[in-house]
Parts: structure tokens; sequence; C-alpha cells
């Protein structure tokens, strides 16, 4: 008998202390806290692309020179301004990316009846002098002269937005008069790879800078616990603030009534509904079944929703409380 | 052996026992997911009227009426936004097969009405009606009357009631009409005359011939009756009119001033102020036994009677504090008890039909303000204030008040409304100056 009570008194106490322990260490229903969540534009895989890649089309509000426009000017002046402060530089440089290589071929050709026919600098080079002194050459060539730059004025005339022939010449010599100084000395050096190579450095990095930034505006949205495993109780927040956005609810009064419906849903992994929302229960007064309609319509108008494909597990299946009971 | 017995027993029992302990959160542990959604935007219902189809090719221009009606009355409410019909993007050419959702749904509409006018062989007009949730396909209601073709407008107005209700969980209010005082004329010679119109505004008659003034006209919360004041040839009398007859009647025969007369919940009997020199008490007549009972004898003046939608209690109007506070008590008389504590003076009280409020007029700071609180006295709010708000008086379902603002100078009043909440405070299209408005019950 001693026996049995001592052995009753330790089987209770097990008893006791097993049934608190696993009351007490049992998970507790899996309700998803609300959590706030940050309103994210999600972009395709394409719009991405298209964001990441330089724009042909200039955009001429964006402060960075995504354009080649904006780099000829005051870029090269800057960089290559020592070796080569030559308008005739700065309008090579213009050239390249623009089809206008053409026009400057003609003049080459027509060059090499003035004396020095050499690389396609020099002519350019001549251009000016042409027009500076118009003297020198004879008269004919002067004319000539006159005739050349109206190809030549053709690149700047478009940089310009096409003007017409006649006018260009008097804006040849106007140009012109500002390099024409520097041309003279420097004319003679050759410096057309490292001109080319600089103009070459200073594109790559402007993009570059740009698509950085673009980058990192968005890399800047992520959490900084920075695991992604941690979103798995956003979804929830995601869906909520969704489904929030379409939901009107019935004018309850100026008396908080404290309706709720629920609602069980199933999702396809595109986010839209696999089936009508099942409500759960049947409401009492016409107000709830107002409410309830209201949350109804808010789930089936606000698909499909955006969740996050690796917990499509979580979210094919859950119960949305629509609900007015503030703790 | 029994020992074994015992041992195991007991090993098995606490085994069981664990495991029960263990089940019951554990089949919570395995749930769905619940995903808590609070912060829905309380935002008009967008809500597509087309005109209603005609049956005949006559019906036309009451199919587009109805239609307007409704939009006009949902529209008012505050509570619904209706779309412009240049958005519809499908014709509503037959009622009895299902509109096509997806280009309702596609115009953000949550909610379709479409109906039909067809006038019939007995020179009677039937209106049938359908009220669709866009967004699951169901019909959530539809009706059909039949009335004579003059009636057209009641019969929006019982649609839009239908909607509403259907919509909101709530009683509507749009079969129902309101008496008020229309004032004309300079302001030194004004004509009052008693006036009744749909609540929309629609409508209007004229019940006097404005020769002697009026005041303070009543509806009765059952019977086509209002009940007002009226400055004849000697003392200011309490009359009873019936609005379809347009007989008219002294009520009970006192020998000094009754005025501030309301009607009982079920239309029997008047509460009124008699006047007994300097004091003015409370009394109530039955109409059809014309027995007179006093309800207040103090040497105050208490007036402005009104009672609680079961007839249980009445709150007034009492100056015995000092100033005009409210008093709440009951209905047969007794111990009164002062609600109102606020600065400034209360006057006019109203209880609402739900019972839920009671709205005043409350006087203090130079301005006149349209008010409410609980019956208890307590959650006090203020939904208008100016210069000179007063009158206040609740529509069937409790949901909007109506008063008068008087906004000074040469100009005269006219009539408001304003939601309980304080909120789409709207004019109410008189033909003239308004003052002194009193809502009726609903109409079916």
């Amino acid at each position: 008998m001693k026996i049995d009570k001592t052995w009753a008194a330790s089987v209770a106490l097990h008893v006791l202390v097993l049934g608190w322990a696993m009351l007490s260490f049992s998970s507790k229903a899996f309700e998803l806290e609300p959590q706030d969540s940050v309103a994210v534009d999600t972009i395709s895989e394409d719009q991405l692309a298209k964001v990441m890649a330089g724009m042909r089309t200039g955009k001429k509000e964006n402060p960075k020179p995504l354009v080649e426009k904006v780099a000829e000017a005051k870029p090269v002046d800057d960089t290559v301004g020592k070796i080569s402060e030559k308008a005739p530089v700065v309008t090579d440089t213009s050239p390249p990316p623009q089809p206008k290589p053409k026009p400057e071929e003609k003049p080459v050709e027509k060059k090499p009846d003035p004396p020095k026919p050499v690389v396609k600098e020099e002519p350019k080079k001549e251009e000016p002098k042409k027009v500076e002194k118009k003297p020198e050459p004879s008269k004919e060539p002067a004319k000539e002269a006159e005739k050349k730059p109206e190809p030549k004025v053709d690149p700047i005339a478009e940089a310009l937005k096409k003007e017409e022939k006649k006018k260009p010449p008097p804006k040849p010599t106007e140009t012109a008069a500002k390099p024409p100084a520097p041309t003279k000395p420097k004319a003679e050096r050759v410096f057309d790879q490292s001109k080319i190579a600089a103009l070459l450095d200073k594109r790559d990095p402007t993009r570059n800078a740009v698509a950085g930034d673009v980058l990192n505006s968005n890399a800047a949205l992520g959490l900084s616990k920075g695991k992604s495993a941690d979103n798995s109780a956003t979804w929830g927040a995601m869906f909520q603030s969704q489904v929030e956005r379409c939901w009107k609810k019935p004018y309850g009064g100026i008396e908080a009534q404290r309706a709720e419906a629920s609602f069980v849903i199933r999702l396809k992994r595109d986010g839209t509904l696999e089936t009508m929302p099942q409500p759960d229960g049947h409401p009492s007064t016409p107000y709830l079944r107002v409410y309830q309609e209201s949350a109804l319509r808010a789930i089936i108008e606000c698909q499909p929703y955006n969740l996050p494909a690796q917990f499509f597990d979580e979210w094919k299946f859950f119960a949305p409380v629509f609900t007015d009971r503030r703790p | 052996m029994s020992f074994d017995l015992n041992r195991r027993q007991l090993m098995i029992s606490a085994a069981t026992a664990a495991g029960a302990l263990a089940l019951g959160p554990a089949r919570d542990a395995f749930g769905q997911a619940r995903v808590q959604i609070t912060e829905g935007n309380v935002a008009p219902l967008p809500i597509a009227i087309p005109n209603f189809v005609a049956g005949t090719p006559s019906d036309n221009e009451v199919g587009a009426g109805v239609s307007q009606v409704i939009t006009n009355n949902l529209k008012r409410s505050g509570l619904f936004a209706p779309i412009d019909q240049a958005a519809y993007l499908e014709k509503i050419t037959n009622i009895d097969v299902p509109p096509q959702f997806k280009s309702w749904a596609s115009i953000n509409a949550q909610a379709l009405v479409t109906g039909r006018m067809t006038r019939q062989g007995d020179g009677r007009l039937k209106a049938e009606f359908r009220l669709w949730d866009v967004a699951t396909g169901q019909q959530l209601a539809g009706q059909q009357y039949f009335t004579s073709p003059e009636y057209w407008r009641r019969i929006a107005h019982i649609i839009s009631d239908q909607i509403y209700e259907r919509l909101t969980g709530e009683k509507g209010y749009f079969d129902s009409r309101v008496v008020f005082i229309d004032e004309s004329g300079p302001a030194e010679r004004r004509v009052k005359r008693l006036a009744l119109m749909d609540q929309d505004g629609a409508n209007v008659r004229y019940l006097t011939r404005g020769s002697d003034l009026v005041l303070t006209p009543r509806f009765s919360p059952s019977t086509q009756e209002i009940t007002y004041m009226e400055f004849g040839q000697g003392e200011p009398r309490v009359y009873l009119f019936n609005v379809e007859t347009g007989q008219r009647e002294i009520v009970g025969n006192f020998p000094g001033m009754s005025f501030a007369p309301r009607f009982s919940p079920d239309g029997q009997k008047i509460i009124m102020s008699l006047q007994q020199g300097g004091n003015s008490n409370l009394f109530v007549m039955d109409l059809r036994s014309k027995a007179t009972t006093r309800l207040t004898d103090t040497p105050a003046i208490d007036t402005s009677p009104s009672y609680a939608p079961d007839g249980s209690r009445i709150c007034f109007e009492s100056d015995r504090g000092g100033k005009p506070q409210i008093y709440i008590m009951p209905a047969g008389g007794g111990q009164a008890q002062r609600i109102s504590f606020g600065d400034g003076s209360y006057s006019t009280p109203v209880w609402s039909p739900r019972g839920d409020y009671i709205a005043f007029t409350k006087q203090g700071g130079g301005q006149f303000a349209i008010g409410i609180m609980k019956p208890d006295g307590s959650g006090e709010r203020i939904l208008t204030s100016g210069f000179h708000n007063e009158g206040p008086t609740f529509a069937p379902n409790g949901r909007v008040l109506m008063f008068f603002r008087d906004p000074g100078g040469n100009a005269g009043p006219s009539l408001f409304t304003v939601d309980v909440s304080g909120r789409n405070e709207l004019r109410v299209p008189t033909p003239g100056y308004a003052s002194d408005p009193a809502w009726s019950p609903l109409l079916s």
C-alpha cells in the first residue's frame, strides 16, 4: 500500500508536470502578427533591364549625362583641354556617335585641293584657317572654303537642329573665331588615339554612375537584418495592405460596431482566387451581412495578389479576418 | 500483480491525460494562418444606376426620371458615389438577363441597379428593379411595384430605400416627407405658411394661406398628421392637421397659451407646454378621450418635450436650474434628471427614432450649434455651429438630422441636412426661405 501511494504520488506529479509543460511549451495558434510593410513598386525583369540600360533617346531632364551632347562641350574641354582645346577636336567628338562621318569625308576629299592633306584632324584644322585666313589662300579657295563649310556646317547645323545652308556660313566664322588661336599651335600635334581613348573613358564612367544610382535606390529597400527568411511573416502584411486598398467598409455609424468577418480563401500561384472565398459563419444582423459582403467584394476585387512566390505553401490557403474589434 | 496492474493503469491514464491536454493547442497550431485586416476605408460605395428600361416607348421619360431620383437620393446620403452615366460601357436593354458584370467592374462599380418602367393596360405603372453585386454577380434585391403614374417619384424613393437598406444594413429614409415653415416677403412683413414637401425638396405643397403666423410644426411618428402652433385671433393655440384630408382642429381648450406640441410615438397623445402665469408646465393630452394630464409642476419654464421612441420617457427643456438645460423624466411624470452640463444653454431637445441620441440646439459664445448626446448625457458632439442654427429633427432612420440656418442680415433661413457623424452637410432646396423643419416617418 505504501508503495502504491508513493507511486501514485509520483505518477500524479509526472502527469501534472508533463501536462503543464505540454500546455505551456506547445506552439500557439499560428496567427500572423500585423506587421509594417514597406510599400515597394515591384518591377518585372524586363522593366529592370530597361532601367539598367542606357537611354538612346536622351532625357534632358536627367541631370546625369546619359546623352553625348552634354558630354561634348564641357567634359571634353576639362580632360583633354590641355592637350587639345581645338575646336575641331570638339567637333570630332560629336560626330563619331552621330552619323556625321559622311559629311566629314566629303571635306576630306575636297581638302586635297589645299596643300595639307594629312590625317582627318588636320583637314579640320585647316577649315578654321580658311575661315580666318581668307586672304591667304586665293579667293577661289575662299569661295571653295565657303562651299566646303557647307557640308561641314551640316554636322553643326544638325546639332543646332537643321539650319538652312545659307545661314551657316556666318556661324562657322563665329565658332571658328574662338578656336583658331589654340588651333594654330596645337595643330601640329597629333593626339588622335589619346583623344579617342579619353573620350571613351569619360563616357563609360558616366553611364556606370547612373546605373549604379538606380541600383542603389532599389537595394535600399531591403531589411537591415538582411535575411530573406525574415520576410516569411510579411506576406500576411502584404496581403493585408493589398486587400485594404479595395475594402470599402460599410458606414457603421458613429458608434464603432464590433463587426468581424472571416473567410477561408485558396489562392493560385499567380495570386488569383482558386475558388470563391468561403465566409466563416452566417451574419446575424443586416449590418454584419453588409460588412461581410464588403469584405468579400474587396477580396474578389483586389486579386491577383502579389505575394512572395517562395512562401506559396503558406499563402495558398489561409484565413483573412476583417475586423473592427480592436484590442 | 495488482501492483503492476495499478502502475500500468496509472501510467496509461497519465499518458492519455497528458495527450488530451496537448491536443487542444496543437490543433490550432496546424490551422490556417489568420491574417487580420483592420484598415478599410469608409468610402462612399460606387454604384451604377443606368436609366430604367422603358417597357413601352412612352415610358422613356419616367424611366430616366426614376433613375435620376434614385441617383440623387443615394448621392445626397453621402454613403454612395453614383457613377456618371457617360462612363457606362454596357447599355441595359433587358433586365431579365444578368448584366455583363465585367464591364461594370471595369468602371469600378461595386453595385448595379437595373430596372424597368412599364405602363400597364389599366393605366397603372409597373416598376421593377434589381440590385446586383458586381463583384460576385449576385442579385442582392429585386422588387416590383404597381402605382398610378403620377406617383413615380414615390416609387423611386421606395426603391432608393430598398437599395440603401440592402447595402448599408440600415433602414432607409427617402420615402418620407418634411413639413416646414415657408417664409416669403420682406423681413419686417414675413408671410409664414405651413408647407409640405418630399425629403428631397420636390412636390412642395402649402397647407395654410399665411394669414396667421404658424410655428413649430411636428409630424406624427405613426400617422399622416401634423401638430403645430398658430397665432390666431387670441392666444397661440396648438392645432392638429391631417395631411390627407386637410382637416384642422384645435387641440384642447386651455385658458392660457399652449405651445411646443409633439406627438407620442403611437400618435395617440400630444405632449405640450401650457402657460400658467410666468411659468409653463408640461401636459399630455389623449387625442381620443381628450383627457389631459399634468406632468410637471415647477416654478420654471418647462417646454419642448419629446418622447423616447419606446414612449417610456420624455426629454424636455427647463430653466429650473437657472439656464435652460435638458432634463429627462418618466413619461408619466416624476423625478426629472438633468443630462446636459456643458457651457451655454441647451434647448429644443428631440429624441432620435432609434433611441440612441438626443439632438439639441446649444447656445453659447454668440453661436447657435446643433448637437447630439446620448440619453444619459454622455457623448455630446456638436455637428454644426454658426450665427443661428436651430430646430433639429431626425430622419426616420435616425441617421440624418435636418435643421434650419439663418445667416443673419436681410437673408432668411434655409434648411440643411447633416449626418449624425457631423459629415455631409447639405442644403435642402426649398422655393423660398424655410425654417422649423419636421421630418415625417416613412410613408410605407
